[in-house]
């Protein structure tokens, strides 16, 4: 069978991807402006003109959320493998990702407390002119923000919206009306709803994600659901008032998805590391795109010895697991969401990326930074390491820590 | 920890369970818009499973190390009950005896039943073992009622567990509030908070919860549930005014205690303990004399061990108010002047405000109100 064949060929493709240490990167085709991305949809033909690339996805585990039974569920899963297609013209930047999902969720919400919609989300930085120095993934950091487009399959919604609509709020029972008046009054509360659960933040590390409520950012995001996967769509506008791609010839972008089946929302979703998009036929950036796809030089080996002596007694991954949990990230998947040079700068300079972590008033006895006089997070971690070899033996071995695609 | 801490005191001596707490909040606050499950302020039976269903099982709050605690997120129909309806409708057209009764007047079998019904069929709200209580009838039975609205604690579960800073502490009056700008539904608050006093508003897909009726307070009104009190059960106070009744009872006679306050989050709602209840009876329906239904271990458990030292001291205070016809501690818990329960000091708010430059105060952390990148501050609407 043709199916057969195809998602065989998919998982030899996916492994691949986990056994080899440099990233692929993802080629936005170059298409007619003629073809208006800005409201293209799944199965728009656009995408056959597309070139695939097969972008991992991995559990998030640097911190651990406090529900139990989503730990309970998520603590053994794989990474996802996401198939993306990316095109572009002189207005518009559009993505299509596909995953697979087991089953559709999308939070009947009218009853519920406890389900969860699927979603997903595409990250972008504000700035990425050194490759070097990309934002933190976990949605930025410190004067590295980044711009985050999710959605989610919830279904309506409503808002507190400043429209003086309360006259809508109160329960249908309590509204002195019957039949025909009835009937309108529930129509006028459908149509006062939010049907599509689309928002764009901005943020500096993900306690400070901050929705952006103006009308400056331009994109629009679409997700369908077929026979065991998602389909979607994200177009994107080239110049917006917060990112302008028009003079970029790639740039970073990472993409997230939640499952609903799972307890999925915030931090417990799968993320992929900071993947270049290269605009085809564009110059520009080509140091982004070598630093994003280069082998990770390095003697995982030693660099296995290394982690062990010189990083197990604070972070946990793999079998290490003899620090306290809420001591440091959890490098159980630091290898699929982060890049080399992240990992280099975070052992060179810890302070130069904190990870937001954990309300300081959750574990206080093993706070990730302290404030310095000016309000600054210093990390509690001190450089490790300075010796060139030794860091980049680190960093290979870091780079092999992540869940299998599956 | 916030500059100032308001706080209640109630009186479960006095509670008798008439749900006027429970009333005067909801017409307030949670009769509409995806509110109408929850119950910002409940009264319980104890022992009984409560609001949610055993909600002291379900998780959160801190241990011994200051950790917070792994908790999980009650469902709205098996822990809360389900606010059902009923099918008014139907009732327009239908005959109210049923269209499908057969000749005799009974309903055929799995025909719709006729008349006024739910339209789902409950299986759990809240009180729903109301005054069930523990032990046997009519040797040792027992209950009490035990009213809880959010503990606003020093040490909040719910706000450390928020991975988006929405919620927040007030620092004037230590009021614990979700920024609902801010928040984005993940619910982690839930199973963060011991008490399970905060909720999910499915409706707009936001947690909520008691405010401590700030907007009224900052009038120098007392919260609704305090002032609707046909039992004056509760004082509200600044922890700080020594004027306050709260200050006399939480401070200088120490005779009322936080519940559970093992959880590790400071919770600021007080509780004098339950000192009355009637005598066993013996095999032959006798009375046991000296003997005394609720158990001290329940109220240890709630209240922890300085409860013993508590009650004795109420007890004894009982004996002196006999005796000389004088006790300062009995005067205020017997609240012959309501008004004097509540000492709110209207000035200190609108003097905050003033410092602030905010008339009315603004309902949300002012933390986040501009953003660093965003050019549209709260007020803006969804996009």
């Amino acid at each position: 069978m043709k199916t057969d064949k195809t998602i065989k060929t998919l998982l030899a493709t996916s492994l691949v991807a986990t056994m080899a240490i440099a990233n692929p990167s993802i080629t936005a085709v170059k298409v007619d402006d003629s073809i208006d991305l800005s409201k293209v949809s799944n199965d728009d033909k656009v995408w056959s003109k597309a070139k695939r690339a097969n972008i991992a996805l991995y559990p998030q585990t640097t911190i651990k959320m406090n529900d139990k039974n989503a730990n309970k569920i998520n603590a053994k899963n794989f990474a996802k493998d996401a198939k993306i297609l990316a095109v572009y013209n002189s207005n518009n930047v559009a993505f299509k990702i596909d995953w697979k999902d087991a089953s559709e969720n999308k939070a009947d919400i009218t009853t519920s407390s406890d389900v969860y919609a699927d979603g997903f989300a595409v990250q972008m930085p504000t700035n990425f002119s050194d490759p070097k120095k990309l934002p933190y993934i976990g949605m930025g950091s410190k004067d590295r923000p980044v711009l985050v487009h999710l959605q989610k399959a919830t279904a309506t919604h409503y808002e507190p919206n400043g429209n003086k609509d309360v006259s809508l709020q109160v329960n249908r029972h309590q509204t002195n009306t019957f039949e025909k008046e009835l009937a309108a009054f529930d129509k006028n509360v459908s149509d006062a709803a939010i049907k599509d659960y689309q928002r764009a933040y901005i943020s500096e590390g993900f306690r400070s994600m901050t929705q952006i409520r103006d009308k400056d950012i331009a994109f629009n995001m679409n997700m369908s659901y077929n026979k065991g996967s998602w389909s979607a769509t994200m177009s994107k506008a080239l110049k917006d008032g917060y990112l302008d791609l028009t003079k970029s010839g790639a740039v970073p972008v990472a993409f997230a998805v939640w499952d609903g089946a799972k307890l999925g929302r915030d931090g417990i979703k799968n993320l992929s590391t900071w993947v270049a998009v290269d605009f085809e036929g564009k110059k520009g950036n080509e140091a982004l795109v070598t630093e994003l796809t280069a082998k990770v030089e390095g003697d995982a080996k030693a660099g296995k010895a290394l982690t062990d002596t010189m990083c197990a007694s604070c972070h946990s991954y793999a079998d290490k697991v003899a620090a306290m949990p809420t001591m440091a990230p959890n490098l159980s998947n630091i290898g699929g969401y982060s890049t080399a040079a992240y990992l280099v700068e975070s052992i060179k300079d810890p302070s130069a990326v904190v990870v937001a972590g954990y309300n300081r008033n959750a574990h206080k006895n093993t706070a990730w930074y302290t404030l310095g006089a000016k309000g600054e997070r210093v990390s509690t971690m001190p450089p490790m390491m300075s010796d060139d070899k030794q860091i980049a033996d680190t960093v290979a071995y870091l780079m092999t820590l992540k869940a299998e695609v599956k | 920890m916030s500059k100032r801490q308001l706080a209640m005191v109630m009186d479960l001596n006095k509670c008798i369970g008439c749900q006027t707490c429970t009333v005067a909040c909801k017409t307030q606050w949670t009769n509409r818009n995806g509110r109408e499950y929850m119950y910002w302020n409940n009264v319980e039976t104890y022992p009984g499973d409560g609001y949610p269903k055993k909600w002291m099982e379900q998780g959160g709050g801190f241990d011994a190390a200051g950790d917070l605690q792994d908790g999980i997120i009650p469902n709205i129909e098996a822990d809360y009950g389900v606010p059902w309806d009923y099918n008014y409708e139907s009732l327009a057209s239908v005959n109210v005896l049923g269209n499908d009764a057969d000749k005799d007047g009974y309903s055929i079998k799995g025909a719709e039943t006729p008349g006024l019904h739910p339209t789902t069929e409950p299986t759990w709200g809240p009180n729903w073992d109301e005054d069930e209580g523990a032990g046997n009838f009519p040797s040792d039975n027992y209950f009490f009622y035990l009213p809880r609205i959010c503990n606003h604690c020093t040490n909040p579960g719910c706000l450390s567990a928020c991975p988006r800073d929405a919620i927040f502490k007030r620092d004037e009056d230590g009021v614990v509030l979700v920024d609902l700008d801010r928040c984005q539904g993940y619910r982690y608050c839930i199973a963060g908070c011991p008490y399970k006093k905060i909720y999910f508003n499915p409706k707009i897909s936001k947690s909520e919860k008691c405010i401590l009726c700030f907007p009224r307070v900052e009038q120098g009104l007392p919260p609704a549930c305090a002032q609707q009190c046909v039992g004056r059960i509760r004082f509200v106070g600044f922890l700080d005014d020594e004027e306050s009744q709260v200050y006399k009872l939480v401070h200088k006679h120490k005779v009322a205690l936080p519940l559970r306050s093992d959880y590790g989050t400071q919770p600021n709602i007080y509780y004098i303990p339950p000192t009355e209840s009637p005598a066993k009876f013996d095999a032959e329906g006798k009375i046991i004399e000296g003997s005394t239904r609720v158990p001290m271990e329940e109220l240890e458990a709630l209240f922890g061990k300085e409860v013993h030292g508590v009650v004795e001291k109420l007890k004894a205070e009982q004996k002196t108010r006999k005796e000389t016809g004088k006790s300062e501690i009995l005067d205020l818990l017997i609240a012959f002047n309501h008004s004097e329960m509540f000492r709110l000091d209207n000035n200190y708010y609108q003097e905050v405000a003033k410092a602030k430059g905010q008339s009315p105060l603004a309902p949300v952390d002012t933390r986040y109100v501009k953003g660093k990148h965003t050019k549209v501050a709260f007020g803006g609407g969804h996009h």
